[in-house]
């Protein structure tokens, strides 16, 4: 039944609100979140899943911790934008201690700034089962280098006969 | 034997309302939905809400716990007493054990409930919900107990199964009756709380008003009792504005009963739909003025229009 | 009214800019990116004078661009992707371990012909890219003890 009937409460602790917009716009008509049984609430303790922006702050950080405790059991937070994932462009300003995670556990990220409509809609359907997430980690390799390496280590002897020890060392 | 039918009968009425009412709710966010240009949540999404909401954790906060069980619980049985008083179709299971003031007074206590409730939470943003809500019930009981008063001026008795048919037009020119019928559907939106006149409860929406520390199975049986007033009191309206055609044979009289509640329901939908909402000292004006017509409709009746 | 979104997927705009892709076999490792990326997400690992590993942390970027405007190879593009949400925010990191050729005389520094040129990183740079974060200082030769796994970073606090 989680998954047909998802109560949202709406917790900014210190964004700039562009994310706030965002939100506020999957739940108008042309978006339309209430076709898959969400709604806004007021109470956090109505809600199923709170949708944290902003990142988090000196000045809000108790009050969404309390927020956190005040829902009930089970409960998913969301982490919109890139200041909720990661502590936004003001990660290293004098309020930001960081990204939401550092106060409560955070189970999705939604990432972008501010992330469309879209973006938030497919990440409740990544949540909640319905489709497969897209995103992996990507790792490039160069696996033959061209010449080898030369660590000062592996150096032996000194001016005219300097001799390379290992070859194949990367 | 009598006691069998009064169980059995209760026991269809009851079980009928809570099953119909979420479903009628969930017509009513559909259609508010389509009028907003977009689609709404399936019919049956009253239901799984509720659903969902059994399997939440209690967290029982505010000031005083026990209170707080108490208001839900009272509000719900009330609310289903009231479903055993009203004929829906085949004459009402408790016929004889109450008559139309016990109904006036069930209603009141289902509205005191939301008070207990709001008390037992504490925080300001109850305590300011339940004061307009009291505020808004002080000015509409009346209007409802005048309807009924008026019914029992014409033909002369308090029992449920003469009040509740239309007993307001009476015999004779039935001026007084519509009248009443007029002002009850001017203020029909403030009984069911729906749009212009919810200050109460969704007023504060983005609070949530006196329900703003309930969760979990609690929050379930008290959206339960608000979706059941709403038909409750469409049911009452029909019973005794609307009455033709309830008496009919078993089946048919249901199904009649049922057809107009539901087209009942959709009416409220639609002014709920394209309507804002009032601000507690609007609405109290504007029952102000039906509260006087309710009663110089109540002083026409005693002389027999 | 409502835009059928989950059925039917929106075409977006021409220049939308979505997650930024990096395309290992065109960058150069100029780390110009990393050098004028404002959410400091763009992390510079010295592995020794030949490597040089770039990695994209996908936590904190505005999908702003600018490590796209920068680059001279064109190797960043700002896709169309938006639908990046996931459970676990490691999945956004991109990360490039490259071959660096080195100068004849002096290792890895030389002087910059146009503008463009001066805007890449000079030198060696050695961010934390065990805690992730990025370290204010670059370094104009490599010492013994980097080019080892034990690093010891000077971290501006």
């Amino acid at each position: 039944m989680f998954g047909r009937s998802l109560w949202v409460f709406h917790a900014n602790s210190g964004g700039c609100n562009g994310c706030d917009i965002e939100v506020l716009n999957v739940l108008t008509p042309y978006y339309d979140a209430e076709r898959f049984g969400i709604k806004l609430v007021g109470s956090p303790r109505h809600a199923d899943v709170m949708l944290c922006q902003g990142p988090a702050m000196r000045s809000t950080a108790k009050a969404l911790q309390r927020a956190y405790e005040a829902m009930p059991a089970p409960k998913l937070v969301f982490a919109i934008g890139s200041c909720a994932c990661g502590g936004g462009l003001w990660f290293d300003s004098y309020t930001v201690l960081g990204p939401v995670e550092k106060l409560i556990p955070v189970n999705f990220y939604i990432p972008g700034c501010p992330p469309r409509p879209e973006a938030i809609l497919y990440g409740v359907a990544v949540a909640l089962g319905l489709v497969d997430k897209k995103t992996a980690p990507v790792r490039f390799k160069q696996l033959e280098l061209p010449i080898p390496r030369y660590h000062p280590g592996d150096l032996r002897g000194q001016d005219e006969m300097v001799v390379y020890e290992k070859l194949e060392k990367v | 034997m009598s006691l069998f039918w009064t169980l059995l009968g209760g026991l269809v009425n009851v079980a009928t309302v809570l099953l119909v009412a979420p479903f009628f709710e969930g017509v009513l966010r559909k259609v508010t939905a389509r009028i907003q240009s977009r689609q709404g949540p399936p019919l049956r999404q009253p239901y799984f809400d509720l659903l969902k909401l059994l399997g939440k954790e209690d967290i029982e906060s505010g000031e005083t716990p026990l209170m707080q069980r108490f208001a839900v619980y009272l509000s719900l049985a009330s609310v289903l007493t009231v479903a055993c008083l009203i004929p829906m179709g085949f004459p009402a299971p408790m016929n004889g054990a109450g008559d139309a003031i016990l109904l006036i007074y069930l209603l009141t206590l289902a509205g005191v409930c939301t008070l207990l409730a709001g008390l037992a939470a504490g925080s300001t943003y109850s305590l300011l919900g339940i004061s307009r809500e009291m505020m808004a019930m002080i000015a509409l009981e009346p209007l409802f107990a005048v309807a009924i008063v008026i019914g029992a001026v014409k033909t002369g008795s308090f029992r449920l199964d003469t009040v509740l048919h239309g007993s307001v037009y009476g015999a004779g020119f039935p001026l007084s009756g519509l009248l009443m019928l007029v002002v009850m559907v001017l203020s029909f939106q403030a009984f069911v709380q729906r749009v212009p006149f919810d200050t109460a409860e969704a007023e504060t929406e983005i609070m949530e008003g006196a329900l703003i520390e309930y969760s979990g199975p609690k929050l379930a049986l008290f959206k339960y009792a608000q979706m059941a007033k709403l038909v409750l009191y469409s049911g009452l309206f029909v019973t005794l504005f609307v009455p033709w055609g309830n008496r009919l044979a078993f089946p048919f009289g249901w199904l009649v009963f049922w057809t107009k509640v539901f087209g009942l329901v959709l009416l409220v939908t639609l002014v709920a739909a394209t309507h804002a909402r009032y601000r507690i000292d609007q609405a109290l004006r504007y029952f102000a003025g039906l509260l006087g017509v309710a009663l110089v409709a109540l002083v026409l009746a005693s002389y027999g229009y | 009214m409502t835009l059928p979104y989950p059925a039917q997927a929106q075409p977006v705009p021409e220049r939308f800019r979505g997650r930024p892709i990096f395309d290992a076999a065109k960058c150069i490792g100029c780390a110009g990116c990393a050098n004028n990326c404002p959410a400091r997400e763009i992390l510079v690992y010295d592995v020794c004078q030949e490597i040089r590993i770039l990695k994209y942390l996908g936590r904190r970027c505005t999908y702003c661009g600018r490590c796209a405007d920068v680059c001279p190879e064109k190797a960043i593009t700002m896709s169309h992707e938006f639908e990046n949400a996931t459970d676990s925010i490691g999945d956004l990191q991109q990360s490039i371990e490259l071959f660096m050729s080195t100068c004849q005389r002096c290792g890895r520094c030389f002087k910059e012909p146009s503008p463009l040129e001066q805007l890449k990183l000079k030198g060696y740079r050695l961010d934390d890219l065990g805690n992730e974060r990025w370290v204010y200082r670059s370094k104009a030769y490599l010492d013994e003890e980097a080019a080892a796994d034990d690093v010891r970073i000077e971290l501006d606090e």
